[in-house]
Protein backbone atom coordinates (compact mmCIF):
# COMPACT_ATOMS: atom_id res chain seq x y z
CA UNK A 1 0.00 0.00 0.00
CA UNK A 2 2.81 2.44 1.03
CA UNK A 3 4.28 2.08 -2.29
CA UNK A 4 0.84 3.19 -4.34
CA UNK A 5 0.70 6.02 -2.20
CA UNK A 6 4.21 6.55 -2.80
CA UNK A 7 3.66 5.95 -6.60
CA UNK A 8 0.86 8.45 -6.55
CA UNK A 9 2.73 11.34 -5.01
CA UNK A 10 5.34 10.95 -7.66
CA UNK A 11 2.86 10.78 -10.31
CA UNK A 12 1.28 14.31 -10.18
CA UNK A 13 -0.75 13.29 -13.05
CA UNK A 14 -3.41 11.45 -10.37
CA UNK A 15 -2.91 13.71 -7.89
CA UNK A 16 -5.77 16.71 -6.95
CA UNK A 17 -3.97 19.67 -8.77
CA UNK A 18 -4.34 23.57 -8.15
CA UNK A 19 -4.57 25.92 -11.09
CA UNK A 20 -1.85 27.72 -12.31
CA UNK A 21 -3.38 31.12 -11.80
CA UNK A 22 -4.95 30.06 -8.57
CA UNK A 23 -0.74 29.03 -7.50
CA UNK A 24 0.19 32.53 -9.09
CA UNK A 25 -2.25 34.21 -7.17
CA UNK A 26 -1.36 32.52 -3.59
CA UNK A 27 2.52 33.08 -3.71
CA UNK A 28 1.55 37.30 -5.05
CA UNK A 29 -0.77 37.22 -2.17
CA UNK A 30 1.21 36.24 0.41
CA UNK A 31 4.07 39.34 -0.54
CA UNK A 32 3.76 42.35 1.55
CA UNK A 33 4.60 44.65 -1.64
CA UNK A 34 2.09 43.04 -4.27
CA UNK A 35 0.04 45.64 -5.76
CA UNK A 36 -3.70 45.19 -5.82
CA UNK A 37 -3.53 46.02 -9.62
CA UNK A 38 -1.59 43.46 -10.83
CA UNK A 39 -3.24 40.74 -8.40
CA UNK A 40 -7.05 41.71 -9.97
CA UNK A 41 -5.39 41.44 -13.00
CA UNK A 42 -3.83 38.12 -12.85
CA UNK A 43 -7.31 36.95 -11.30
CA UNK A 44 -9.00 38.22 -14.35
CA UNK A 45 -7.09 35.60 -16.70
CA UNK A 46 -9.53 32.91 -15.24
CA UNK A 47 -13.14 33.75 -15.98
CA UNK A 48 -14.47 31.42 -13.55
CA UNK A 49 -12.67 32.03 -10.84
CA UNK A 50 -13.79 35.97 -11.25
CA UNK A 51 -16.87 34.93 -11.60
CA UNK A 52 -16.96 33.29 -7.92
CA UNK A 53 -15.09 36.14 -6.12
CA UNK A 54 -17.43 38.62 -7.31
CA UNK A 55 -20.18 36.31 -6.38
CA UNK A 56 -18.40 34.81 -2.75
CA UNK A 57 -17.26 38.78 -2.05
CA UNK A 58 -21.38 39.51 -2.41
CA UNK A 59 -22.47 36.77 -0.28
CA UNK A 60 -23.91 37.22 3.15
CA UNK A 61 -21.05 35.15 4.94
CA UNK A 62 -18.49 38.07 3.86
CA UNK A 63 -20.89 40.79 4.44
CA UNK A 64 -19.24 43.99 1.76
CA UNK A 65 -19.72 47.44 2.98
CA UNK A 66 -20.86 48.00 -0.19
CA UNK A 67 -21.81 45.67 -3.69
CA UNK A 68 -18.69 44.44 -5.14
CA UNK A 69 -18.90 44.21 -9.22
CA UNK A 70 -15.12 43.87 -9.90
CA UNK A 71 -12.43 42.05 -8.90
CA UNK A 72 -10.32 44.62 -7.96
CA UNK A 73 -13.34 46.42 -6.09
CA UNK A 74 -13.45 43.02 -4.18
CA UNK A 75 -9.73 43.15 -3.38
CA UNK A 76 -10.10 46.96 -2.18
CA UNK A 77 -13.22 46.43 0.15
CA UNK A 78 -12.26 42.65 1.85
CA UNK A 79 -8.74 42.81 1.47
CA UNK A 80 -6.15 40.91 0.14
CA UNK A 81 -5.99 37.83 2.73
CA UNK A 82 -9.89 37.66 2.46
CA UNK A 83 -9.91 37.53 -1.25
CA UNK A 84 -7.02 35.07 -1.24
CA UNK A 85 -9.65 32.88 1.47
CA UNK A 86 -12.25 32.89 -0.98
CA UNK A 87 -10.40 31.76 -3.35
CA UNK A 88 -8.84 29.20 -2.36
CA UNK A 89 -12.17 28.14 -1.00
CA UNK A 90 -13.45 27.80 -4.70
CA UNK A 91 -10.20 25.87 -5.69
CA UNK A 92 -10.97 23.33 -3.44
CA UNK A 93 -14.32 22.87 -2.78
CA UNK A 94 -14.37 20.53 -6.04
CA UNK A 95 -11.83 18.14 -4.15
CA UNK A 96 -13.43 18.34 -0.02
CA UNK A 97 -16.50 17.92 -1.64
CA UNK A 98 -15.72 14.41 -2.99
CA UNK A 99 -17.13 11.48 -1.10
CA UNK A 100 -14.87 9.57 1.26
CA UNK A 101 -16.04 6.04 0.17
CA UNK A 102 -13.81 4.17 2.65
CA UNK A 103 -14.86 6.49 5.45
CA UNK A 104 -18.65 6.15 5.11
CA UNK A 105 -18.61 10.09 4.75
CA UNK A 106 -20.70 11.81 1.52
CA UNK A 107 -19.36 14.91 -0.75
CA UNK A 108 -21.46 17.15 0.82
CA UNK A 109 -21.15 15.80 4.85
CA UNK A 110 -17.48 16.28 4.03
CA UNK A 111 -17.76 19.85 2.66
CA UNK A 112 -19.51 20.87 5.72
CA UNK A 113 -17.30 19.59 8.23
CA UNK A 114 -14.37 21.22 6.55
CA UNK A 115 -16.49 24.15 6.39
CA UNK A 116 -17.45 24.32 9.45
CA UNK A 117 -13.96 23.44 11.10
CA UNK A 118 -12.71 26.63 9.62
CA UNK A 119 -15.28 28.68 10.60
CA UNK A 120 -15.43 27.87 14.45
CA UNK A 121 -11.61 27.27 14.35
CA UNK A 122 -11.80 31.43 13.42
CA UNK A 123 -14.62 32.04 16.05
CA UNK A 124 -12.03 30.37 18.77
CA UNK A 125 -9.23 31.79 18.13
CA UNK A 126 -10.88 35.41 17.64
CA UNK A 127 -13.08 34.87 20.85
CA UNK A 128 -9.53 33.73 22.76
CA UNK A 129 -8.02 36.66 21.35
CA UNK A 130 -5.09 34.74 20.08
CA UNK A 131 -2.21 36.40 17.64
CA UNK A 132 -2.44 34.61 14.76
CA UNK A 133 -4.00 35.81 11.70
CA UNK A 134 -8.04 34.78 11.63
CA UNK A 135 -7.64 34.08 7.42
CA UNK A 136 -4.62 31.51 8.28
CA UNK A 137 -6.97 30.47 10.89
CA UNK A 138 -10.03 29.69 8.24
CA UNK A 139 -7.76 28.27 5.30
CA UNK A 140 -6.16 25.61 8.17
CA UNK A 141 -9.30 24.38 9.36
CA UNK A 142 -10.53 24.14 5.74
CA UNK A 143 -8.05 22.42 4.65
CA UNK A 144 -6.88 20.05 7.76
CA UNK A 145 -8.30 16.62 6.80
CA UNK A 146 -7.46 16.87 2.27
CA UNK A 147 -5.20 13.72 3.27
CA UNK A 148 -8.55 11.69 3.63
CA UNK A 149 -9.23 12.71 0.22
CA UNK A 150 -6.08 10.74 -1.11
CA UNK A 151 -6.56 7.77 1.41
CA UNK A 152 -10.35 7.08 0.63
CA UNK A 153 -9.33 6.36 -2.83
CA UNK A 154 -7.26 3.18 -1.88
CA UNK A 155 -9.99 1.77 0.84
CA UNK A 156 -12.22 -0.01 -1.31
CA UNK A 157 -9.53 -2.98 -1.76
CA UNK A 158 -8.84 -3.23 1.93
CA UNK A 159 -12.18 -1.99 3.26
CA UNK A 160 -13.34 -5.51 4.38
CA UNK A 161 -10.04 -6.44 6.38
CA UNK A 162 -9.67 -2.91 7.95
CA UNK A 163 -13.26 -2.67 8.98
CA UNK A 164 -13.41 -6.13 10.82
CA UNK A 165 -10.08 -4.72 12.47
CA UNK A 166 -11.30 -1.46 13.44
CA UNK A 167 -14.61 -3.76 15.38
CA UNK A 168 -12.35 -4.97 18.03
CA UNK A 169 -9.98 -1.90 18.04
CA UNK A 170 -8.89 -0.09 20.84
CA UNK A 171 -6.36 2.37 19.87
CA UNK A 172 -5.75 5.53 17.91
CA UNK A 173 -7.69 4.81 14.59
CA UNK A 174 -4.61 6.71 12.67
CA UNK A 175 -2.49 3.83 13.85
CA UNK A 176 -5.06 1.70 11.81
CA UNK A 177 -4.63 3.73 8.62
CA UNK A 178 -1.02 3.78 9.26
CA UNK A 179 -0.73 -0.12 9.46
CA UNK A 180 -3.00 -0.65 6.29
CA UNK A 181 -1.77 2.37 4.23
CA UNK A 182 2.02 3.02 5.68
CA UNK A 183 0.68 6.51 5.58
CA UNK A 184 -1.73 8.65 8.14
CA UNK A 185 -4.44 10.78 6.45
CA UNK A 186 -2.45 13.17 8.27
CA UNK A 187 0.94 12.27 6.63
CA UNK A 188 -0.78 12.09 3.08
CA UNK A 189 -2.30 15.74 3.85
CA UNK A 190 1.04 17.22 4.58
CA UNK A 191 2.75 15.47 1.39
CA UNK A 192 -0.25 17.19 -0.85
CA UNK A 193 -0.10 20.40 0.47
CA UNK A 194 3.71 20.70 0.47
CA UNK A 195 3.35 19.26 -3.42
CA UNK A 196 1.27 22.65 -3.75
CA UNK A 197 3.47 25.02 -2.40
CA UNK A 198 1.81 25.72 0.67
CA UNK A 199 2.78 27.80 3.30
CA UNK A 200 4.01 25.52 6.24
CA UNK A 201 1.45 26.92 9.07
CA UNK A 202 -1.28 25.03 6.79
CA UNK A 203 0.97 21.87 6.49
CA UNK A 204 1.94 22.03 10.21
CA UNK A 205 -2.00 21.63 11.00
CA UNK A 206 -2.66 18.66 8.51
CA UNK A 207 0.16 17.24 10.05
CA UNK A 208 -0.60 17.40 13.41
CA UNK A 209 -4.20 18.05 14.21
CA UNK A 210 -4.88 15.16 15.89
CA UNK A 211 -1.79 15.31 18.17
CA UNK A 212 -1.57 19.00 18.75
CA UNK A 213 1.46 18.09 21.51
CA UNK A 214 3.89 17.35 18.76
CA UNK A 215 3.61 20.97 16.47
CA UNK A 216 6.65 22.57 16.99
CA UNK A 217 6.37 25.96 14.81
CA UNK A 218 2.48 26.69 15.04
CA UNK A 219 1.05 25.25 18.24
CA UNK A 220 -1.91 27.85 18.62
CA UNK A 221 -2.79 27.36 15.17
CA UNK A 222 -2.76 23.49 15.86
CA UNK A 223 -4.49 23.59 18.68
CA UNK A 224 -7.54 25.59 17.51
CA UNK A 225 -7.60 23.51 14.56
CA UNK A 226 -7.87 20.52 17.00
CA UNK A 227 -10.07 21.68 19.35
CA UNK A 228 -12.69 22.89 16.70
CA UNK A 229 -12.27 19.65 14.41
CA UNK A 230 -13.23 17.54 17.71
CA UNK A 231 -16.42 19.57 18.77
CA UNK A 232 -17.41 19.58 15.18
CA UNK A 233 -17.17 15.57 15.31
CA UNK A 234 -18.65 15.52 18.58
CA UNK A 235 -21.75 16.86 17.07
CA UNK A 236 -21.81 14.42 13.74
CA UNK A 237 -20.60 16.96 11.25
CA UNK A 238 -18.62 14.69 8.76
CA UNK A 239 -18.09 11.68 11.45
CA UNK A 240 -16.75 8.84 9.55
CA UNK A 241 -16.12 5.04 10.68
CA UNK A 242 -13.56 5.87 12.75
CA UNK A 243 -15.99 7.81 15.12
CA UNK A 244 -15.18 9.59 18.04
CA UNK A 245 -11.92 8.26 18.22
CA UNK A 246 -9.78 11.23 18.51
CA UNK A 247 -9.02 12.18 21.99
CA UNK A 248 -9.39 15.99 23.04
CA UNK A 249 -5.70 16.81 23.41
CA UNK A 250 -5.17 18.93 27.58
CA UNK A 251 -2.36 20.62 25.84
CA UNK A 252 -4.16 22.18 23.01
CA UNK A 253 -6.99 23.52 25.51
CA UNK A 254 -4.16 24.72 27.62
CA UNK A 255 -2.17 26.05 25.38
CA UNK A 256 -5.65 28.49 23.97
CA UNK A 257 -7.05 28.63 27.29
CA UNK A 258 -10.02 27.20 26.19
CA UNK A 259 -12.57 26.21 29.18
CA UNK A 260 -15.21 23.49 29.50
CA UNK A 261 -17.35 26.37 29.54
CA UNK A 262 -15.96 27.50 26.13
CA UNK A 263 -15.88 23.85 24.79
CA UNK A 264 -19.97 23.80 25.49
CA UNK A 265 -20.56 27.49 24.35
CA UNK A 266 -18.74 26.23 21.16
CA UNK A 267 -20.78 23.22 21.02
CA UNK A 268 -24.17 24.44 21.38
CA UNK A 269 -23.69 27.47 18.77
CA UNK A 270 -22.79 24.84 15.72
CA UNK A 271 -26.51 24.90 14.70
CA UNK A 272 -26.29 28.84 14.36
CA UNK A 273 -22.71 28.37 12.47
CA UNK A 274 -23.60 25.96 10.47
CA UNK A 275 -26.51 28.74 9.15
CA UNK A 276 -24.09 30.84 8.35
CA UNK A 277 -21.87 29.30 6.05
CA UNK A 278 -25.31 27.64 4.28
CA UNK A 279 -24.17 30.51 1.29
CA UNK A 280 -20.59 29.06 0.88
CA UNK A 281 -21.70 24.98 1.19
CA UNK A 282 -23.93 26.08 -1.35
CA UNK A 283 -21.42 27.93 -4.20
CA UNK B 1 -31.29 0.58 -4.17
CA UNK B 2 -33.44 4.03 -4.35
CA UNK B 3 -35.72 4.91 -6.80
CA UNK B 4 -34.92 8.15 -8.21
CA UNK B 5 -38.35 9.73 -7.31
CA UNK B 6 -37.96 9.17 -3.61
CA UNK B 7 -37.61 12.54 -2.07
CA UNK B 8 -34.31 12.40 0.37
CA UNK B 9 -35.73 14.18 3.59
CA UNK B 10 -32.55 15.88 5.20
CA UNK B 11 -32.67 16.53 9.03
CA UNK B 12 -29.48 18.53 10.33
CA UNK B 13 -28.47 19.51 13.80
CA UNK B 14 -31.07 21.00 15.82
CA UNK B 15 -33.58 20.05 13.70
CA UNK B 16 -37.06 18.46 13.07
CA UNK B 17 -38.64 17.09 9.77
CA UNK B 18 -41.60 14.54 9.16
CA UNK B 19 -43.19 12.98 5.65
CA UNK B 20 -44.79 10.24 4.13
CA UNK B 21 -44.69 7.17 2.34
CA UNK B 22 -42.32 6.74 -0.29
CA UNK B 23 -39.84 9.36 1.23
CA UNK B 24 -36.59 8.82 3.48
CA UNK B 25 -35.96 10.84 5.88
CA UNK B 26 -32.23 11.36 7.04
CA UNK B 27 -29.59 11.77 9.54
CA UNK B 28 -26.01 11.85 10.79
CA UNK B 29 -25.66 11.39 14.76
CA UNK B 30 -22.22 11.70 16.91
CA UNK B 31 -23.21 12.56 20.76
CA UNK B 32 -26.55 13.88 19.23
CA UNK B 33 -29.60 11.80 19.36
CA UNK B 34 -31.92 10.83 16.68
CA UNK B 35 -35.55 10.30 18.06
CA UNK B 36 -37.78 8.53 15.23
CA UNK B 37 -41.56 8.10 15.49
CA UNK B 38 -43.54 6.32 12.40
CA UNK B 39 -47.22 5.33 12.41
CA UNK B 40 -47.06 2.07 10.41
CA UNK B 41 -50.66 2.17 9.56
CA UNK B 42 -50.51 5.51 8.38
CA UNK B 43 -47.01 5.22 6.45
CA UNK B 44 -45.92 8.68 7.93
CA UNK B 45 -43.35 9.60 10.46
CA UNK B 46 -40.53 12.18 11.71
CA UNK B 47 -37.71 12.55 13.11
CA UNK B 48 -35.86 14.79 15.56
CA UNK B 49 -31.85 15.66 15.97
CA UNK B 50 -31.41 16.52 18.95
CA UNK B 51 -28.17 17.86 20.76
CA UNK B 52 -28.42 18.39 24.17
CA UNK B 53 -30.58 17.25 27.32
CA UNK B 54 -31.88 20.96 28.45
CA UNK B 55 -31.21 23.97 28.05
CA UNK B 56 -28.21 24.91 31.10
CA UNK B 57 -28.68 29.05 29.93
CA UNK B 58 -32.17 28.94 30.00
CA UNK B 59 -32.58 31.80 27.20
CA UNK B 60 -31.78 29.69 24.25
CA UNK B 61 -34.04 26.96 24.48
CA UNK B 62 -37.01 29.69 23.72
CA UNK B 63 -35.35 30.51 20.38
CA UNK B 64 -34.00 27.31 19.37
CA UNK B 65 -36.76 24.59 20.92
CA UNK B 66 -35.15 21.78 18.39
CA UNK B 67 -31.49 22.02 20.20
CA UNK B 68 -32.77 20.37 23.90
CA UNK B 69 -34.88 17.11 24.13
CA UNK B 70 -36.91 18.83 26.67
CA UNK B 71 -38.53 21.14 24.13
CA UNK B 72 -37.94 19.50 21.28
CA UNK B 73 -39.63 16.22 22.16
CA UNK B 74 -43.14 17.55 23.11
CA UNK B 75 -42.06 19.52 18.94
CA UNK B 76 -42.26 15.79 17.88
CA UNK B 77 -45.59 14.82 19.28
CA UNK B 78 -47.31 17.85 17.67
CA UNK B 79 -45.83 16.61 14.75
CA UNK B 80 -47.30 13.49 14.41
CA UNK B 81 -50.89 15.18 15.28
CA UNK B 82 -50.16 17.22 12.53
CA UNK B 83 -49.98 14.12 10.57
CA UNK B 84 -53.51 12.91 11.97
CA UNK B 85 -51.39 9.90 14.23
CA UNK B 86 -53.07 10.16 17.98
CA UNK B 87 -50.51 8.82 20.39
CA UNK B 88 -50.91 4.50 20.22
CA UNK B 89 -50.83 5.08 16.69
CA UNK B 90 -46.64 5.37 16.45
CA UNK B 91 -43.78 4.35 17.95
CA UNK B 92 -40.52 5.37 19.16
CA UNK B 93 -36.92 4.56 17.95
CA UNK B 94 -33.79 6.26 19.55
CA UNK B 95 -30.45 6.33 17.74
CA UNK B 96 -26.92 8.28 18.30
CA UNK B 97 -25.81 9.51 22.03
CA UNK B 98 -21.82 8.66 21.63
CA UNK B 99 -19.37 9.71 23.49
CA UNK B 100 -16.09 11.00 22.90
CA UNK B 101 -12.90 8.19 23.11
CA UNK B 102 -12.50 7.77 26.79
CA UNK B 103 -10.02 9.51 28.80
CA UNK B 104 -11.83 12.68 27.26
CA UNK B 105 -10.43 16.11 28.53
CA UNK B 106 -14.35 17.54 29.00
CA UNK B 107 -16.61 16.14 31.30
CA UNK B 108 -18.91 18.14 28.80
CA UNK B 109 -18.16 16.58 25.82
CA UNK B 110 -17.73 13.24 27.56
CA UNK B 111 -21.27 12.91 29.18
CA UNK B 112 -23.66 14.72 26.63
CA UNK B 113 -24.61 11.40 24.74
CA UNK B 114 -25.34 9.78 28.13
CA UNK B 115 -27.51 12.63 29.05
CA UNK B 116 -29.45 12.73 25.64
CA UNK B 117 -30.61 8.96 25.69
CA UNK B 118 -31.44 9.11 29.31
CA UNK B 119 -33.91 12.89 29.22
CA UNK B 120 -35.05 11.03 25.90
CA UNK B 121 -36.23 7.40 27.60
CA UNK B 122 -37.71 9.73 30.30
CA UNK B 123 -39.71 11.54 28.20
CA UNK B 124 -41.10 8.19 26.19
CA UNK B 125 -41.74 6.79 29.27
CA UNK B 126 -43.84 9.36 30.51
CA UNK B 127 -45.89 10.43 27.08
CA UNK B 128 -46.05 6.54 27.37
CA UNK B 129 -45.06 6.14 23.73
CA UNK B 130 -43.47 2.94 23.10
CA UNK B 131 -39.65 2.47 22.51
CA UNK B 132 -39.37 -0.41 19.96
CA UNK B 133 -35.88 -0.28 18.94
CA UNK B 134 -32.78 1.13 20.62
CA UNK B 135 -28.88 1.55 19.12
CA UNK B 136 -27.10 4.27 21.33
CA UNK B 137 -23.80 5.13 23.35
CA UNK B 138 -20.48 3.76 21.63
CA UNK B 139 -17.78 5.67 20.22
CA UNK B 140 -18.86 5.95 16.72
CA UNK B 141 -21.02 7.64 14.58
CA UNK B 142 -24.55 6.56 13.49
CA UNK B 143 -26.47 7.56 10.06
CA UNK B 144 -30.22 6.50 9.98
CA UNK B 145 -32.38 6.62 6.81
CA UNK B 146 -36.07 5.62 7.82
CA UNK B 147 -37.99 4.34 4.57
CA UNK B 148 -41.68 5.55 4.89
CA UNK B 149 -42.75 3.06 3.09
CA UNK B 150 -42.23 0.50 5.22
CA UNK B 151 -40.70 1.79 8.44
CA UNK B 152 -37.38 0.13 7.93
CA UNK B 153 -34.54 1.85 9.45
CA UNK B 154 -31.21 1.88 7.41
CA UNK B 155 -28.14 2.16 9.96
CA UNK B 156 -24.60 3.25 9.09
CA UNK B 157 -22.07 3.03 11.83
CA UNK B 158 -18.28 1.76 11.64
CA UNK B 159 -17.98 0.83 8.32
CA UNK B 160 -20.69 -2.01 8.42
CA UNK B 161 -24.70 -0.78 7.37
CA UNK B 162 -27.64 -2.45 8.29
CA UNK B 163 -31.66 -2.66 8.27
CA UNK B 164 -34.00 -2.66 11.35
CA UNK B 165 -37.04 -3.90 10.45
CA UNK B 166 -39.24 -3.79 13.52
CA UNK B 167 -41.55 -1.07 13.37
CA UNK B 168 -44.42 -2.10 15.76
Amino acid sequence: MKEKIDQLFQNEAQLPKMSSVVSKVMEMASKPDVVIADLAKEISKDPGLTAAVIKLSNSAYFRPSKPVKTVQESLMTLGIKTVREIILLNETKGILKKELKGYQVDGEANWLHSLIVAELAMRIAVQKKLKIDKDVVFTAGLLHNIGKVILSEFFPTVLMQFRTELQNYEGLYTELEAKFFGYTHQEAGAKLLTKWNFPEELIEVAKFYTEPEKAVHFPELVSVVHIANCIVLVGGMGIDIGGLRIPLSPKALQITGVTEGDLQMYYTLLPEMAKHIEELISV
Amino acid sequence: MLNKDVKIINVGIADIQSGQSPSVIRTTLGSCIGVVFYAPEKKVGAMAHIMLSKDSSGKDSAKNPFKYADTALPQLVKKMEELGCAKGEYYARLFGGASMFKGMNSSFLQNIGDLNVSVAKEFLDKEKITLLVEEVGGHEGRTISLYLDDGRILLKKGGFEKYLYKVR
